[in-house]
């Protein structure tokens, strides 16, 4: 499949890049990354795209982080059974990043069972196995087998598993490599890649059926924290005039642009736009890096009061603390929906909330909400 | 006890999955992508809903999450908080414990940090029937297996 070349230069493995991964995501490092994918993917990007990603992100310099595309060490391990648990927390402590117990390989006659162990490509394995195979006393250490890891195996297997989805009467997320099972039907093609969005998620519903009832036509839609493009691209079905989505992770704005092309929408009506992770707003950008990146892309700056329509769905606590951000973008009284959020978290947004919003309401999906009002009229 | 009825619906257990993951931080590459990956479990779904749910916590706090993935592809979690030894460590501004647990001592920490530390413990799923104290004295049992002395004021 040629798109699993793409998303094989999309994936990035290192730890060490992501434990610092808070909210200031801009890693350098990436934009060498995406310098690759412009080289790999030209020649097996559908023509229909008639905005290929060789536009952005070439002015990078920094140089490539062959860290970012490393394997993984996968390791299977042999030991008896009573002692499984203690020994698969001991390897934690000693450096594995996880453990599977797999149940289909318990064979009921043994005692022995098989545990499966992943590695950064760093590690000792042998002096990791050992040390925690004293720790849990066991007298002689136990069997194991290694072998390297590419990241194309795992994402390829994740996508296998997407079907299309009936989101509600007549709105279909449909996967990039499966054909809609109702034509007629407003259907959303879809390849969420790594970003967030596949349209099954009880938030991505929520926020599609709250856009359903607030898009009435012509408006202009501001989606904040955009993922896979999933909300800016159905605001555009249902009939607004201009979508902006944004967001700080970089493989969301790739993802997003590529789902855009899928779906036949043009760079004009869907604008794509790459935020730094600090507080200060999108609009000034003192961080250098951010600068380099956006200067080659369609930009239009998400002006201050400008939105007819904005949905947020992301997490409880970027939505506290962009709250002020979130809702400067909105014409007075305009509807602003919010999600991401769990059932137990309500109190706190309506909270944080409610001196900038009027009428909020608030509708649930297992255990999940979503919170929408409208942007007070006076005030700013 | 489980109901009959949960018993005739439970769903046949894949395989049984133990990562850490810092809080609020999930992204679908390793640790979290190999593993869910190799099960066909629906990542981003995962790493939304921890994310979500660690929200309350500092964020990149290693925490330890356990998920059964089932044969159909669905899957459940639990997250338990970072482990006593971490916290013990955090506590008292170490890297690693002693070499030598019960010959040589890496540091001290006072009765009031073992204390704080046995009130977020208490809301683990699995301490929540013990009573305050005797999580202290786990508390301070693990503190000897690390090298680390309690003592009633710090000076």
């Amino acid at each position: 499949m040629a798109l699993s070349h793409f998303f094989k230069h999309l994936s990035f493995a290192s730890s060490n890049g992501f434990c610092t991964l808070s909210r200031r995501f801009i890693h350098p490092s990436l934009t060498s990354l995406f310098k690759n994918i412009n080289g790999k993917t030209q020649p097996s990007i559908p023509t229909k795209i008639s905005h290929p990603l060789s536009h952005c992100y070439t002015s990078a310099s920094e140089p490539a982080s062959s860290t970012l595309l490393s394997p993984y060490l996968s390791v299977r391990i042999q030991c008896r059974k009573d002692i499984a648990d203690m020994f698969s927390e001991a390897l934690m402590c000693f450096g594995a990043t996880s453990i599977t117990v797999d149940e289909d390989d318990n064979c009921d006659t043994s005692n022995e069972i098989c545990i499966e162990s992943i590695f950064p490509e760093s590690e000792d394995v042998d002096v990791c196995i050992s040390q925690a195979a004293d720790s849990v006393g066991l007298k002689e250490k136990p069997s194991y087998e290694v072998e390297t890891g590419e990241h194309y195996d795992w994402i390829k297997k994740t996508q296998e598993s997407f079907d299309p989805v009936e989101v509600s009467e007549g709105l279909w997320i449909v996967p990039e490599w499966k054909t809609p099972p109702d034509a007629e039907a407003t259907n959303i093609i879809l390849n969420p890649g790594l970003a967030f969005g596949t349209g099954e998620h009880p938030t991505t519903r929520l926020c599609l059926l709250l856009l359903r009832r607030l898009i009435k036509g012509g408006e202009y839609f501001l989606d904040y924290g955009t993922g896979s493009g999933i909300l800016a691209i159905a605001a555009l079905k249902f009939g607004a005039s201009l979508s902006v989505g944004i967001d700080i992770d970089p493989l969301a704005i790739t993802s997003a642009r590529h789902n855009a092309a899928l779906n036949d929408i043009g760079p004009e009506k869907l604008r794509l736009r790459l935020v730094s992770g600090n507080t200060s707003s999108p609009s000034i950008d003192e961080h250098k890096d951010v600068r380099k990146q956006t200067s080659c892309e369609m930009v239009v700056e998400p002006e201050h009061a400008r939105y007819d329509v904005i949905v947020a769905n992301i997490l409880l606590n970027p939505l506290l603390e962009l709250a002020d951000d979130i809702v400067s973008h909105a014409k007075p009284g305009a509807p602003i929906g919010l999600s991401g959020i769990l059932s137990e978290q309500i109190p706190c947004i309506i909270n944080r909330y409610s001196p900038l919003l009027d009428n909020i309401s608030v509708t649930e999906m297992d255990d999940w909400a979503c919170l929408s009002g409208r942007k007070k009229l006076t005030g700013n | 006890m489980s109901t009959l009825k949960e018993i005739l619906t439970r769903r046949p257990v894949a395989a049984t999955i133990r990562l850490t993951v810092p809080a609020g931080g999930a992204r679908p590459a390793p640790p979290v992508g190999p593993a869910l990956g190799q099960y066909r479990l629906n990542l981003m779904a995962f790493c939304k809903d921890f994310n979500a749910r660690t929200q309350k916590y500092k964020p990149d706090t290693p925490m330890a999450v356990t998920i059964t993935a089932f044969k159909d592809n669905t899957f459940e979690f639990t997250v338990k908080s970072p482990s006593v030894t971490w916290y013990l460590k955090k506590a008292a501004g170490i890297e690693s414990g002693s070499s030598r647990p019960g010959h040589v001592i890496a540091t001290t920490l006072s009765v009031r940090h073992i204390y704080e530390i046995a009130k977020i413990k208490q809301s683990d799923p699995y301490c929540q029937y013990m009573s305050l104290e005797s999580i202290c004295k786990s508390i301070i049992g693990t503190a000897n297996t690390v090298g680390i002395k309690v003592v009633k004021e710090l000076d």
